[in-house]
């Protein structure tokens, strides 16, 4: 405990940069296994928005240029990257010539927003009623109802979606129907732009958290239940401490400790996570992105957005692995 | 003036099968600063009885028939007490020691939080540094430097320092009633000693009634002032501590005392050993078992320094090795056993190094060195009939001649455990005692006809009554079915009666060994000294030591580090300490 030790910080560290050069690796390997060639496609879609292209030939070199295809392989990777690791992952080919970087940047806000908001909303009431389920002082109503509100677990999240979608937009008109915030409203550091942004968020977010609270729920369960058999919770007991106070600082603070890990690594699938629900909602987040990356075979899209999809599992990783032995003193930092 | 009254209280739990009355009727008074012990075999209802008075019993448990008074509160039974009323009861007026010391603090919470917790449930608000106060106060009264300990997190302690921790919260309130419910059985002997000490010292100096829960006779006979019998939810004997010991009334407390191993005493065996039985044939030369400086290191911790020693299998024999957790005894087991390789040296049975050997002769080294383990529950896998455990090993290494054959082997194995074959073939484990799954797995090992048994503490975990019989079983292996016994235990009075040979293990030396009588019966070693002195025997004569020598006991284990040559005595044929 205390401060983390610097030999201790190299060590994640490394590890951190290890596996996201791996990645990045794979990243650049595997579309290049398809045998498919992103300046044939590039002008294919020319070809087909403008009739015919003359001088075809000369373009397709001019392309491969543009795009470094025509260097040597090693030459490519290292290219690669110099320039992954400087967030440069070029420009994108579908809609050319945007840098990809920027498109990126323009939707990582959006999904972290809205993502991370559902995550830690569906955490807290997931593990919630997980421990309420176990406790033995939850009145009987809870008891009966919680495990019934398990059946939305089942339900995919697209469904949901449109389900709340028709209850909520389309007959009760309560929420908007889609977008990241309202047409007249003009995107800046301003309330106005908040609470429309809390307002057309509120949907998405709902349909996710309500089919995946009860992952939470149901692992909190079986966890509180180990807890519950501990002696140190007996012992709780026989001190007579308040049923409240056993709850939280007895039961909850040890069952929870396995939940953070596996927040953690949730934090990295949740930026790719929701893809249906960004396209049902016409939200233009990095499930969308990659969603249209993947229809219109946007090479550079597609390995931008897995790469910070990676970095973001490895942070999450990394920041709990340093965090872990604050919130549970039998963990050291070293070792 | 009584504290606390159980007025014929009964305690059922209702099941799908039916109600099981777990107490039936008991009636019993804690008088103002006595300690009661509360005795009997797992099942007898002495935990929940006790617990009934903190209205704490398990699901679905309750308290069936009758009244539980605690004479200092306005209306006195507690049965009657609103759930707020109750919580206030407890710790405040009832305080609870429990088992598990290893778990019973809170893994994420500080010492002193722990203590303060219970303070602040029951005053409300206190000021920091009144907190401080109390909870020094707490942990100086059971020998803990607080400066040191209420910082710290449960797991920078040892067993016996949380156990400590554990006392120091259940006195921290003044209660007029403690129960400890066997406070020590995870503890070895010197820690025993020392926190049954700490636990009697500050338990007399609040003048606080103290109940007891145990199985052991001897830390009863040396703790409390008297004895309540329990068997099957029944009090059966309820008296001062001398008379329950030295004149029961009751046969059971008559067998409860009588199964009690005794160093020097009257041994539980036969007198006379068995014949061996027909067809037995002794090893050529080559001795059965041989380590050559066998040095077992996990990381930079020897658990094992060199080693030697050579068994033939001429002559069967029982080699006990004894010494507390951690003193390497369940290393050597399970070098013996090749679960594990030596860091040095060589494991040899029959002339071959057992790390080194052929599949077909791992086969062979498999079926002839069977092993006993100590958790009878575990031993089983609980999907199938005890049958499969038994037959398995028996068809796998082909020593079965047929279906029939097989049940034959079984059932034989079963009578010469002692136990009926047709109670216990084709049930589950969950159906079976520990004592009869223990004794099972002792049948299993015998059904392989082995040369070598290993048995790693094989009665620890069964209650006192069937120890005697299943050492007796394990013995009778060794007479009627020549089979030599390594005998792995903590439990100096058993391996003084059933063992040809003692080695005394510390810190991963021997330190003392030779034949039982000698080494057990009159220690020359410090450690063994100290060990022995440290065991609780139900002989009220017999001096315990007062809390000093606990602690000083304690303090002279460190101060051994430096004298770890062993001291031999005296040799047996057939068996070699190098």
């Amino acid at each position: 405990m205390g401060r983390i030790p610097a030999s201790y910080l190299m060590n994640r560290l490394s590890t951190l940069v290890l596996t996201v050069l791996i990645a990045a690796t794979l990243i650049w390997i595997i579309p290049r296994l398809s045998g498919l060639d992103p300046a044939s496609a590039a002008l294919g879609r020319m070809a087909a928005g403008g009739g015919s292209v003359a001088n075809a030939d000369e373009i397709l070199a001019q392309l491969r240029s543009t795009f470094g295809l025509d260097q040597p392989l090693i030459v490519q990777y290292l290219l690669y990257i110099k320039n992954t690791l400087t967030f440069d992952f070029g420009l994108s080919t579908a809609s050319f010539p945007t840098p990809v970087a920027t498109m990126i940047g323009n939707a990582l806000p959006w999904t972290l927003g809205l993502m991370m908001i559902s995550l830690i909303i569906t955490f807290f009431i997931g593990n919630l009623l997980g421990a309420l389920m176990v406790w033995e002082h939850t009145p009987k109503l809870w008891k009966a109802v919680i495990p019934a509100a398990m059946v939305f677990t089942s339900i995919p999240p697209i469904l949901s979606g449109l389900l709340l979608m028709y209850v909520f937009s389309t007959q009760l008109r309560w929420f908007p129907l889609s977008g990241p915030y309202g047409l007249n409203v003009e995107p800046g550091w301003t309330l106005e732009f908040f609470s429309s942004v809390l307002y057309h968020g509120f949907l998405p977010a709902m349909s996710i958290v309500v089919v995946t609270f009860g992952f939470w729920a149901l692992g909190m369960r079986g966890l509180m239940i180990t807890v519950q058999g501990e002696d140190y919770t007996t012992l709780a007991k026989a001190k007579g401490l308040r049923p409240r106070y056993i709850l939280y600082r007895y039961m909850i603070r040890n069952a929870i400790l396995p939940q953070i890990t596996a927040f953690a690594l949730k934090i990295g699938l949740l930026v790719a996570g929701q893809v249906l629900v960004e396209r049902i909602f016409a939200y233009p987040g990095m499930g969308k992105l990659l969603y249209d990356a993947i229809l219109t075979q946007d090479y550079p899209v597609i390995q931008g957005v897995s790469f910070v999809i990676i970095l973001m599992t490895a942070l999450a990783v990394f920041l709990v692995d340093l965090v872990y032995p604050f919130i549970d003193p039998r963990i050291r930092h070293g070792g | 003036m009584t504290i606390l009254d159980f007025k014929n209280v009964s305690i059922d739990f209702p099941t799908s099968k039916g109600v099981v009355h777990a107490v039936t009727d008991i009636s019993l008074s804690v008088p103002e600063g006595r300690r009661i012990g509360f005795i009997g075999e797992s099942g007898s209802g002495k935990t929940t009885t006790a617990l009934a008075a903190m209205r704490m019993l398990a699901k679905p448990g309750f308290v069936s028939q009758g009244e539980i008074h605690l004479n200092s509160l306005g209306k006195t039974d507690i049965l009657n007490l609103t759930d707020e009323e109750m919580r206030r009861v407890r710790l405040r007026k009832i305080s609870y020691i429990p088992q598990g010391a290893m778990n019973s603090l809170n893994p994420v919470m500080r010492i002193e939080n722990q203590i303060w917790d219970g303070i602040i449930a029951h005053e409300g608000a206190v000021t920091d540094v009144e907190l401080k106060r109390r909870s020094d106060v707490a942990l100086n009264g059971v020998g803990l430097d607080p400066e040191i300990v209420g910082p710290l997190y449960p797991h920078e302690l040892s067993g016996g320092m949380k156990q400590r921790v554990c006392i120091a919260i259940g006195v921290c309130l003044d209660p007029d009633l403690i129960i400890a419910d066997e406070p020590t059985s995870a503890l070895d002997v010197i820690t025993q000693r020392h926190v049954m000490q700490t636990l009697r010292d500050v338990q007399a100096k609040i003048g606080a009634g103290l109940i007891l829960i145990g199985h052991d006779m001897g830390l009863m006979a040396q703790s409390v002032d008297d004895i309540a019998v329990l068997k099957k939810g029944e009090l059966v004997e309820f008296g001062p501590v001398r008379q329950i010991i030295e004149t029961p009334q009751h046969p059971y407390t008559q067998e409860l005392i009588s199964s009690v191993p005794l160093v020097g005493g009257e041994s539980f065996l036969d007198p006379a050993p068995a014949t061996p039985a027909e067809g037995f044939k002794t090893e050529d030369g080559t001795p059965l078992l041989e380590l050559r400086n066998v040095t077992k290191r996990y990381g930079s911790v020897t658990a094992l320094h060199p080693m030697s020693f050579t068994l033939d299998g001429e002559v069967p024999k029982i080699i006990s090795i004894v010494g507390q957790s951690g003193s390497g005894k369940s290393t050597m087991g399970s070098l013996m056993l090749g679960f594990n390789a030596p860091t040095e040296g060589e494991v040899l049975f029959k002339g071959r190094d057992i790390n080194r050997q052929s599949p077909d002769e791992a086969l062979t080294f498999r079926k002839e060195v069977q092993a006993v383990f100590q958790d009878p529950y575990a031993c089983f896998n609980p999907f199938y009939r005890v049958n499969h455990t038994l037959k398995f090993p028996f068809e796998r290494f082909g020593l079965s001649k047929g279906a029939d054959h097989t049940t034959e082997a079984m059932e034989e194995a079963c009578r010469a455990v002692g136990l009926a074959p047709e109670t216990v073939l084709g049930r589950y484990p969950h159906q079976l005692s520990g004592g009869q799954r223990q004794r099972l797995i002792v049948a299993r090992a015998l059904m392989l006809s082995p040369k070598l048994l290993i048995a790693d503490e094989p009665v620890s975990m069964v209650d006192a009554s069937l120890r005697a019989t299943i050492l007796k079983n394990i013995h009778d292996l060794k007479d009627r079915h020549g089979i030599s016994i390594i005998y792995i235990t903590h439990d100096l009075a058993t391996a003084y009666h059933v063992s040809d040979y003692v080695m005394v293990l510390y810190k991963g030396h021997v330190v003392e060994a030779g034949p039982p009588h000698d080494v057990i019966g009159d220690p020359q070693h410090t450690y063994t000294q100290l060990l022995i002195s440290s065991i609780p025997w139900p002989d009220l004569d017999r001096d315990w030591g007062s809390p000093d020598d606990a602690r000083s006991a304690l303090e002279g284990l460190s101060e051994l580090e430096g004298q770890q040559e062993a001291i031999l005595r005296g040799t047996i044929p057939g068996f070699k300490l190098a």
